[in-house]
Formats: structure tokens, sequence, C-alpha cells
């Protein structure tokens, strides 16, 4: 029983985990940066629904819209405006840039919301459902939920949508794309816009559980990154397996070996992992 | 090349101009006393900064409006120099060692907490400038024989032996503790000091568990006390940390009799952010609002300080916010006292110190860490911190469940 316990506290921060990870890797897969900034949209999407709630009374489920779409617009911006200058330049500089960036964005955000924590406290809380002795934590379970339903409609979008093949051929071929008469940096601006979207959404789904302040942003940073090396890069099921199988690993290691290792066993797992199947999990050598 | 050498003439133009501006303001200086304050502005530290900023800063502008400081036949103005360290302790060396030798200040406050305080006293003590760390409680920081640093903060156990001797003298069938520690100098410290607390008060420790910095999940730590149900949890961490786990306290039906948590429910942060399940959270800090204490300093008593910091900033002031007001009354006693702002008069002047502050009586042990005081042990009550001891300022008696 406190196996199966652990277990479902694994799957249910896992499921938070991928979600926090899965624009970070569409990012990274399809542009080659990597968004530092990534963390800072996060915690700017719990803003977002923190003053949502408090101010106009929308539930951190509801928005989703809110924060979503004011990534989105952040993303694409920041992206058209500024990143699209340097995305054929190596990693280094456009990591160089969103780490500037992000440095920007996290310190407006301490100096307009401060560093005090904050929560989004609801009038009606979810409570748990204990079934035989098993608790699951309703927000968890439902923030996990919508983070499914969140990531499998970007799924749907990529795969069927003329906009998601044209993201998925410029993530396989940007020239050949480009020759195709697809609009290469428009593309780019998109899939960084959406990656934000992702960001956002999250940042209103976690509103519900972590504290909220700019300084988490590393926190969720450093998440995103790891699940993204162990599920492989660029893939939305990469991203998926990638978190689950941290928040499991974190958990089960917090049993084992006690609960101040728990990260250090994921990062050993990870590492062992890179040895041995660097693509990741769900990682292909080639493109999908 | 022409470019490089006309840029690097720039520089020293620059910096000679800067020099000559730091030589006038130098000038200026003779009757203000500057102070130098290297804190943790930005970074993870940030709000404890921030908080003993505030607490400086009122101090500051209530002796320049009462007209400054008396030493002998001349009086000061009192001027606060602060450099952000950005969180980093290293940095927060430098700091210190640049506000003394650059920045010329007299006298120092500590940065935050007991590992800065520790590694920036040693500059100071090289310097021989008396300082004051707001700060600071593990007595590690202050039995390095040190003697010009001086600290506000009683030692670990004042806070956790009371509390084991409440609970002890309770009634209550509280026989178990688990204790969960951020593995982080005073979190870490407060929690052996816990350990040996209950220990010495007859309790089985049933685990002793750490968790790392930047942990953002407490579930498999939490499923494993549901399990051994232990009569008391007794948690420390940083506000953020002490938040979290009290919400997954919460969703995991994790109900002890007693919860303890240090250091955050002091905060009324805290309070805001978990709600109904602050509710007979417990814990001890260095002072607390309701003290009662007739001042003979600037502020007056201690209804008088709160009423002035409200009035400043809108809240009621938590103990590292009084604690930093302390500082800068205890060091304008100290050059009141002394007749003089030379280094060593006011040193031996704060190791003679007997005085009553609206802080509290303060009198320092022979390491300078401050002996005098009695740190309240509180339990959130009805959304409020509530003092369940010492006696003299009591206003209710300890819940035992109620844990939700």
């Amino acid at each position: 029983m406190l196996y199966l316990q652990i277990l479902l506290n694994g799957l249910m921060l896992g499921g938070l985990y991928a979600c926090i990870a899965v624009g970070f890797s569409l990012v990274w897969g399809v542009l080659n940066v990597i968004n530092i900034l990534h963390g800072s949209f996060v915690v700017l999407g719990s803003y977002i629904a923190y003053f949502a709630y408090v101010h106009l009374g929308i539930h951190p489920f509801f928005s989703i819209v809110l924060s979503g779409g004011a990534l989105f617009a952040l993303g694409y911006a920041v992206q058209a405006g500024l990143i699209n200058r340097v995305v054929g330049a190596p990693v280094l500089t456009t990591l160089v840039l969103t780490f500037g960036l992000d440095l920007l964005l996290n310190n407006s955000m301490l100096l307009a919301f401060s560093a005090d924590y904050r929560t989004v406290r609801l009038e009606n809380p979810f409570g748990s459902l204990v079934v035989a002795n098993l608790v699951v934590p309703l927000n968890r379970l439902y923030a996990m939920l919508l983070a499914v339903v969140l990531t499998g409609l970007l799924y749907v979008v990529l795969m069927r949508s003329r906009i998601g093949r044209a993201i998925v051929a410029v993530r396989m071929d940007p020239e050949a794309a480009a020759l195709m008469g697809v609009n290469v940096k428009r593309i780019f601006a998109l899939t960084f816009g959406i990656g934000a979207l992702m960001a956002g959404g999250a940042g209103s789904l976690l509103s519900l559980i972590f504290p909220i302040s700019p300084l988490a942003s590393t926190d969720f940073l450093g998440i995103a990154f790891v699940v993204c090396v162990l599920g492989g890069l660029g893939s939305i099921a990469g991203a998926m397996v990638g978190g689950l199988a941290l928040g499991v690993i974190q958990s089960f290691g917090a049993l084992f070996i006690g609960p101040e290792h728990g990260l250090t066993i994921a990062f050993v797992l990870l590492i062992i992992l890179l040895i041995f199947k660097p693509t990741g999990l769900m990682g292909r050598r080639g493109y999908e | 090349m022409t470019d490089l050498s006309s840029r690097f003439r720039y520089f020293v133009a620059a910096a000679i101009l800067g020099a000559a501006s730091l030589a006038v303001t130098g000038a200026h200086a003779q009757d203000t006393i500057r102070v130098g304050a290297p804190l943790p502005l930005t970074g993870p530290l940030s709000p404890e900064g921030l908080k003993q900023k505030r607490g400086y800063d009122l101090w500051a502008k209530t002796v320049n409006e009462a007209g400054g400081i008396a030493a002998g036949d001349k009086t000061y103005d009192v001027e606060i120099v602060y450099v952000d360290y950005e969180s980093n302790t290293p940095r927060a060396v430098q700091s210190a060692e640049r506000l003394i030798t650059e920045d010329e200040v007299q006298f120092l406050f500590s940065p935050f907490g007991s590992g800065a305080a520790k590694a920036a006293s040693s500059v100071s003590e090289r310097y021989r400038i008396p300082t004051i760390a707001a700060t600071a409680s593990s007595e590690q920081v202050y039995d390095q024989g040190y003697k010009f640093l001086f600290g506000t903060f009683t030692p670990n156990s004042t806070l956790t032996d009371p509390l084991a001797r409440i609970v002890a003298d309770s009634g209550e069938d509280i026989k178990t503790v688990a204790i969960y520690a951020r593995n982080d100098l005073f979190p870490l410290a407060i929690a052996k000091e816990m350990q040996a607390s209950a220990e010495g008060n007859g309790y089985e420790v049933v685990s002793f568990d750490e968790f790392s910095v930047g942990t953002v999940d407490h579930a498999s730590a939490l499923t494993l006390m549901r399990q051994s149900q232990p009569d008391w949890i007794f948690a420390t961490g940083y506000i953020n940390d002490l938040i979290l786990i009290r919400r997954q306290m919460a969703d995991l039906g994790v109900e002890p009799q007693v919860l303890t948590m240090l250091a955050g429910p002091a905060y009324k942060e805290f309070t805001e952010a978990t709600g109904d399940s602050a509710e007979n959270v417990s814990s001890a800090a260095w002072w607390h609002p309701a003290v009662a204490y007739d001042g003979k300093d600037v502020f007056g008593s201690t209804a008088d300080y709160v009423a002035a910091f409200e009035a400043e900033y809108g809240s009621l002031p938590d103990y590292a916010e009084a604690s930093a007001s302390a500082a800068g009354v205890i060091l304008q006693a100290a050059i009141e006292d002394a007749g003089s702002i030379d280094p060593q008069a006011v040193r031996d002047a704060l190791a003679g110190m007997d005085a009553v502050t609206f802080y509290g009586p303060v009198r320092f042990g022979e390491t300078g860490q401050i002996t005098s005081l009695e740190p309240p042990v509180f339990q959130i009550q009805g959304g409020e911190p509530m003092v369940i001891y010492p006696d003299a300022v009591k206003q209710s008696d300890m819940q035992y469940g109620g844990i939700q």
C-alpha cells in the first residue's frame, strides 16, 4: 500500500513536471534554442492566474486561456523581435540572449510583484479523494489531467493542422521547408509563442499547488531541462514520459534513500541514461 | 588599437572622477555616522533582506527626525550604506570589506543569517569595526573569540527548549516526534537543537529527515509520516518550504497532535498562504509584537515601536524587522554611552551594555551574543499568532490537536 501511494504521488508530480517541460522541449527541438526564459514564463503564468483569481474571481483552471494567450503574445513578440535576429547563430548565442532576457523578466517581476510568496487559496478547495487508504489530492489530480489534455491538444495541432505540419517540417529541415514555401521565421515565432503558451498554461495549473514567487523560476527551468533530456528532445511524448519518469524516480528515491537524495538519484539516473541512451527515453536519432 | 586606448583613457578619467566624488562625500560625512549594511536585496533571500532593510530604515529615519545621535558634544546624523550581495555569501564578505575600506563606514550591520554573518565577521574583526548581527542565532557564529561582533538573537536552544517543556508539561499524550529539516545552516541547526530538546524531555524521536534546498515536493516524506503517525511533527525551513509542506500535509491527511514550524509562521505571508490550515501551528521567534517593554530608546515602548512601524509600512513588524531596528537602537545606545564614535570605545560600551529597549532588555554574554531575551513561543489561533510563553506576555494557552 505504501508503494502504491508513493507511485501515485510520483505520477501526479510527474504529470506536473511534464506540463512544465513540454513547451521547453518544443522550443529546443524545433528552434534549437535553449530557452532560459521558460521558468520565468511559467512564473508569469502563475501570477496571471493569481491576479485573475484574486481580482476577477476566475478559477485558475479557466485562466489558462488568459495566461496562455498573454504568454503566447509575449513569446511571439520576443522571438519575432529579438531571437529571430540571432536564431541561426551557434546555440551559445541564443542561450546568452535568453539568459539576459530572463534576468530582465525575472527582475521586472521581482520589482512588480516583490519576492513575497503568494498562493491561490480557493474558496472551495478540492480536498482529497481517499480510496482504500490511498490519498489522491484532487487539486494535483485535476491539474495533471488538464495538463495531459493541454499536451494532447498540442499534439493534435502539431499532427493535424497546417501550421503544425509546418512546425514539424521546419524542425526536420528549415532550408527544405523554406523551399516548400514555409515562412520559417514566422514558424519560429509561432513555435516560440506556443512554447510560451504551454508555460503560461502550466503556470496557471501550478498556481494551485506551489507558492508563487519569481524565485521559483530556476527550479522550474531545472525541472524542464532534466525532463527534456530524460525523455528526449522535441517530442511531446518524450516530455510526458520524461516528466512521469522523473516524478516516480524522485518519489521512490526519497522513500528508499531519504528525501534529501530524491533529486540526486534522479540526476544519477539521468547521467546513466545519457551514457547508454543519449537520445533520451523516447528520442530518436532521426526525426518524427 | 586607437579605439581601445581611447576607451582605456575614458575609464581612467571616469575612475579619477569617481574617486574625486567619493572624496567629496567623505568630506561631507564628518557629521554623519555611516553604517554599512550588506544585504541580500535580490536573489532567493531577498524577502529576508528587504525585511532587515525596513527595520534599519525605520531606525535611521526615526533617529534623524529626532535630531540624530548625541556623542559627547557632537551630534551625528545616521546614514545606512546598503550593498546588495545578491544572496551570495562570498559576495557578502566582499561587500563588507568594500563598505569598510572604500565607503569608509564606521560601523557594520551583518549580512543575513548565521552563515553569512559568520563569514563577514572575520572582515569586520580584522578592521576593528563594531558589528551587530541582527539575524544570526547559531552559537558557532559567536564562539570564534571575536571582540567586535555582537548579536541580537539568543542561541537556537532558547527556542526549542521552552517548546519541548510546554508540551511535556501539558499532560497531553504526546510521546513521539518526527523532525523534518531543510538541509541548510539555520534550519538544520535548529532541527538538531530540537532533537536534543525533545530527547531531553523524554520524547522518542521516530524520524529525522532532511530535504535539500530547492525541493518542490515533500509527498514521500509526508507519506512516511502518515504511516508512522508521530504525535508531534517539527518541520524547519524557510517560508516557501513551510507553505508547501503545510499544504501537502493537508492534501495527504497528515494530522499530528502538535505541528511546529520554524521559521515562517511568524510572518503574515504564511497565514495568508495557508489559510485555515495555519490554525494551531506552533512556532517560536526571538521577538513578537505582543511583547511589552518600556524602552529607553528612540522608539520608546514596544507598542510605540509597533505603531511607528505600522504607520511607516502598513503592517505589523515581525521578529526580523524588529531585530534590525533593535540593532540600530543598540548601536545608538553604545555610541551615546561611549560619548564618541571611536570604534574601541563603542565596542566596550556594547560589551558592557545593560539597557532596556523596545525589543527587550539588552545584555551581551562573553561571546557577544545577547543573553537577556526570552524568545516567545506562539501558536496561530484564529488566524493570529498568539503568545503562549513567556508567562509575562502570554496571550493564550497552547491548543492540542486541530491540525487538519
